[in-house]
């Protein structure tokens, strides 16, 4: 007869059942294609032909042009709006903040189907800026997602650090850009993380604002919908290791910065 | 390749199932006992999504026709199925239905698969699966006229049939494995205060200046592609010669269906010049940005735009329709029976043979076309005025109505174009409106080519133009931001050393 015995390790059990059902195996069987050939054959063609190809490195600029200003918007508009959030003589700042975060309790396809109809009054015929349309909706839509770290950092931002900085005789735009700003970098590398990323594969976006460009999400799509598993699952790695690739060095440098922020705390 | 993306996919189907049968285990047993205790043949059919009236009818929207035909939808008309079925045959059947979005989704859920015994894909779809013997052909019983059950050979339109037999793959004619259920042809629906009928009487008005970001295109390469095919051949298909040729049909078919390298390439750099000329490449959104009047015309299937048209009806704007001058594509979707589900079960078969028929009873087959705008391709038969008396009843004109028109409908109801018996009396203006689009003239017929299936190759090569298409080209970028973009980049490493450097 079996003891059974219940241990807290076993608790992460369902976790890992569903992690290896869901994230696991579909990341193998997406290896599986990406390195075979129609007849089940080991090749590396497919990485090739993604370097070599038209169509993928024009999709990969375009996507990366859709996020970089996507994400430099979001950051344009949420560092002020977090700081005057978090710095300003507010008294419910949390609720001010969860009005900001309101929006996301609404369907985002409902959001873009609004935001589509406002564009078509503004600018008449939304086909004429599909690359703008494209932007103002990933801002739409990830503005939050930069709001909620920038505002974090900010908030716990020491105000001794200000004062000591006032005192030495620093001006108020000196304090920003030598204490505020460098101490709240972390909320933006994760802000930019959050926004960045999302931004490159969110096709959903570009299809319901008549964007007829595909960015790498449609393209995996249209390699897949083609019967293309092969090549679409190449795109769909490759994709998958820029965006390890980034989070790793991002995360170090948060990491420096955190030993920095030590420093100068000394 | 098929056969190992089967096996991985089996793989991982397998270890879902083992796991959602390890949660579910409780439940199991009475479901086992439910279907052990009454036979009952179970019928699987997948069919398009919105494609079968689901009932549920307002006591407003009963359709009472001159022939004292009353029409109703209570509850789906898979459910009345079941019901009929027992009624004339004493076995239960119970009706599995479900929907699939796109041909190519369906071929790909049965490669991977998935049973079904009755489906309804479109006219290359069924060629495709006759091609690779993947279907049953009907049985005998099925094209017993005689028999009063048999309401799809006695009901379907001579214009359909004879498609149904002049068209063979592999030396058999289709009517052998499919049996139509409804089908229309491609054409332009538009705006009549913006835009000319003749312009947007043929396929150029995609690439019409004048409506620059005003048309919508559809988002898939067979449609598309036929669209461009027949601007790109304009000058052929309306020439004297091509049209007066002794085996016209033919030739224009082979035409539309031309898929050779040299066609691909032309049509990719056409492609290309309509892109920056349309408002969208659309599936969906194009009915309703017709009827917002974001767009003054939209490339549509012609169920689609009796659709969109009854809708604009509502706020009052009148839209029409137009098949261009050049060809159209005319399509049908039919019922087909699947090797893999049947499995030479002679119930099911015989099960499924009825469905088909129950649908094609002319009430059926109303109820059907009032819930989606498609056309049937059935017409009732001689004896049989229902079909008839429901295009009447909608689209028939008023009595001491001013300007009406006859309409000829005789080559879908009879066979005859000229016969009086089928002239319906109508206002003008429905000529090019939700009549036209439903029933087009005999000159449309004329002039529309069915398109054939590409072989595994031409797909490829069609799809990889197709996506060429759509991906931004970077030779679009102008070399000074190359440079702009090199040099901020160069800088802002630069930058990053310097501080290094400086750190250390």
């Amino acid at each position: 007869m079996n003891r059974f015995r219940f241990t807290r390790k076993q608790l992460a059990i369902p976790y890992m059942v569903f992690l290896l059902l869901f994230v696991v195996m579909p990341l193998l069987v997406i290896i599986y294609f990406a390195f075979t050939n129609g007849d089940g054959q080991f090749t590396i063609a497919n990485l090739i032909t993604f370097f070599t190809n038209a169509n993928t490195m024009g999709t990969l600029v375009y996507s990366a042009a859709v996020s970089v200003v996507s994400t430099l918007t979001c950051l344009l508009l949420a560092y002020p709006a977090a700081y005057i959030l978090a710095r300003g003589p507010w008294k419910h700042k949390s609720v001010l903040m969860m009005i900001f975060v309101l929006p996301m309790w609404i369907n985002f396809t409902l959001r873009i189907t609004a935001l589509k109809e406002m564009l078509s009054v503004l600018e008449e015929n939304l086909a004429y800026y599909p690359f703008w349309n494209t932007v103002i909706g990933m801002t739409y839509d990830f503005l939050p997602f930069m709001i909620l770290p920038i505002y974090s950092t900010l908030v716990k931002l020491d105000d001794s650090l200000l004062e000591a900085a006032a005192d030495l005789g620093a001006a108020p735009w000196q304090i920003f850009l030598k204490v505020t700003l460098p101490l709240s970098v972390p909320g933006i590398v994760s802000g930019v993380m959050m926004v960045f990323l999302p931004s490159m594969t969110n096709y959903v976006v570009l299809d319901m604002l008549y964007n007829s460009t595909y960015i790498m999400g449609s393209l995996i799509g249209s390699y897949f919908s083609a019967d293309d598993w092969h090549n679409g699952s190449m795109i769909a790695l490759i994709l998958l290791t820029i965006i390890f690739t980034v989070s790793v060095v991002a995360g170090r440098y948060e990491d420096e910065n955190m030993g920095n922020r030590g420093g100068a705390l000394l | 390749m098929i056969k190992y993306r089967k096996q991985l996919t089996a793989l991982f189907l397998a270890l879902g199932m083992v796991f959602s049968a390890a949660l579910c285990r409780g439940i199991q047993p009475v479901r086992a006992k439910k279907q052990a205790g009454s036979d009952v043949v179970t019928l699987r059919v997948c069919n398009w999504e919105e494609y079968l009236d689901l009932g549920g009818w307002d006591e407003k929207e009963r359709i009472e026709l001159e022939n004292n035909v009353s029409i109703f939808g209570e509850q789906a008309l898979y459910h009345d199925f079941e019901q009929w079925y027992y009624e004339n045959y004493g076995q239960r059947v119970q009706v599995e239905y479900s929907c699939f979005g796109t041909n190519e989704d369906l071929y790909n859920q049965l490669s991977l698969g998935d049973v079904y015994d009755l489906v309804c894909p479109s006219d290359y779809m069924i060629m495709k699966l006759m091609a690779k013997d993947m279907l049953v052909p009907y049985s005998d019983a099925f094209f017993d006229v005689s028999q009063p059950h048999n309401y799809y050979v006695r009901g379907v339109s001579p214009y359909i049939r004879q498609v149904f037999e002049e068209n063979e793959i592999n030396g058999e004619s289709w009517s052998k494995y499919a049996a139509g259920y409804m089908w229309g042809v491609t054409g332009m629906l538009y705006n009549p205060d913006k835009v000319e009928e003749a312009e947007a009487g043929t396929w150029k008005l995609l690439g019409n200046p004048k409506y620059k970001c005003q048309v919508t295109i559809k988002d898939n390469v067979r449609d598309s592609y036929f669209a461009v095919l027949g601007m790109l051949k304009a000058d052929l298909l309306t020439s004297n010669e091509f049209l007066s040729s002794a085996d016209y049909g033919q030739r224009l078919t082979e035409e539309l269906n031309d898929v050779s390298t040299p066609t691909i390439q032309a049509s990719e750099k056409l492609f290309q010049q309509i892109r920056g000329n349309i408002y969208s490449f659309e599936t969906d959104s194009g009915k309703a940005d017709m009827v917002s009047g974001k767009v003054v015309a939209s490339y549509q299937w012609s169920g689609d735009a009796v659709y969109a048209m009854d809708l604009a009806e509502l706020d009052e704007t009148y839209l029409s329709f137009a098949v261009p001058q050049e060809c159209t594509n005319l399509f049908f979707d039919g019922w087909v029976m699947l090797k893999s589900g049947i499995e030479q079960d002679e119930r099911k078969q015989h099960a499924a043979e009825a469905f088909v028929n129950f649908v094609s009873r002319s009430d059926n087959a109303i109820r059907n076309m009032y819930y989606i705008g498609y056309t049937s391709v059935i017409a009732g038969g001689p004896e049989d005025s229902t079909v008839f008396d429901y295009v009447n009843y909608c689209y028939g004109a008023e009595d001491g109505a001013g300007d009406t028109v006859e309409y000829p409908l005789g080559y879908f109801f009879s066979g005859d174009a000229e016969d009086s018996e089928y002239m319906l009396s109508t206002e003008r203006q429905q000529c090019k409106r939700q009549l036209f689009a439903q029933y087009p003239t005999a000159d449309v017929i004329s002039r529309s080519a069915i398109m054939g299936y590409y072989t595994d190759e031409k797909n490829v090569e069609l799809n990889q133009m197709w996506i060429h298409v759509r991906c931004f080209n970077l030779n679009q970028v102008p070399k000074p931001v190359w440079a702009a973009v090199l040099a901020a980049v160069l800088v802002l490493v630069i930058l990053l050393i310097y501080k290094k450097l400086q750190k250390h």
